[in-house]
């Protein structure tokens, strides 16, 4: 999820009442092993799941690899960075 | 102190890629193709029972495990994008897949020559999509590391 997520960062994530929309950044169990959360971006949402695509498609296994994901397995959206200090900042 | 930990998430999410290391390369496969390609010859010189035996059960391993090494390309490496631009790599592993079956099942030295030539033309598209860039550790990086 490189620029916009880099490993170590600290966000707050919030529910998604409303269902996720295209281009927000969810947090969301992993289909083919559900303890294992990820981040995404949502591509698109049709037919009661999302299909979630990597930042970088070269480097990513996303919908692509396991299909669009069951609206079940999207927990929130990513809202704001609040750490490293350098990079703290809204994520949507 | 008690800030930093007071604020720290309680929650780990992965934003990046997949569980697996990424690093995909046909040698695997080609490695083990190889392993059945010289069982299969020494099984030929040999007049040794037992050592023929042993030949026989080590070739189906090897290349159970080049077939295994074929499916994780096929279904982890390669990608939609990489399948619109070579549009043959998909009968490529599927045939590649097939012969390692065949080479399970067979003491003939052509049927593995088949696998290891089908596998390079595997590798040869890893090559112009990128593989060996994308998914290899490149030399001397361990050595600045």
């Amino acid at each position: 999820m490189e620029p916009a997520l880099s490993a170590g960062d600290w966000i707050v994530v919030t529910g998604v009442g409303r269902g996720p929309r295209v281009g927000e950044i969810v947090l969301l169990r992993d289909p083919r092993e559900p303890e294992r959360l990820m981040l995404k971006r949502v591509a698109g949402v049709a037919d009661g799941a999302c299909t979630v695509l990597g930042d970088r498609p070269e480097e990513s296994t996303d919908s692509r690899a396991f299909g669009p994901v069951p609206l079940g397995n999207v927990l929130g959206r990513a809202l704001f960075r609040y750490a490293p200090i350098g990079r703290i900042g809204w994520l949507w | 102190m008690f800030l930093s930990r007071l604020l720290k998430p309680t929650v780990t999410a992965s934003a990046h890629c997949d569980l697996p290391c990424g690093v995909y390369d046909p040698e695997q496969a080609r490695i083990e193709a190889e392993s059945c390609y010289k069982i299969i010859e020494k099984y030929k010189a040999s007049n040794d029972e037992l050592f023929k035996t042993r030949a026989i059960v080590i070739k189906e391993e090897r290349a159970e495990l080049a077939k295994h090494h074929i499916d994780v390309l096929w279904s982890d490496y390669f990608k939609p994008e990489h399948v619109q631009k070579y549009p043959e790599i998909t009968e490529l592993c599927w045939k590649a897949a097939k012969q390692c079956s065949k080479v399970k099942g067979s003491l003939e030295l052509g049927d593995a020559k088949t696998l290891l030539e089908m596998i390079d033309k595997i590798a040869d598209v890893w090559t112009k999509a990128g593989g060996p860039q994308a998914t290899r550790v490149q030399n001397g990086v361990a050595a600045r590391a």
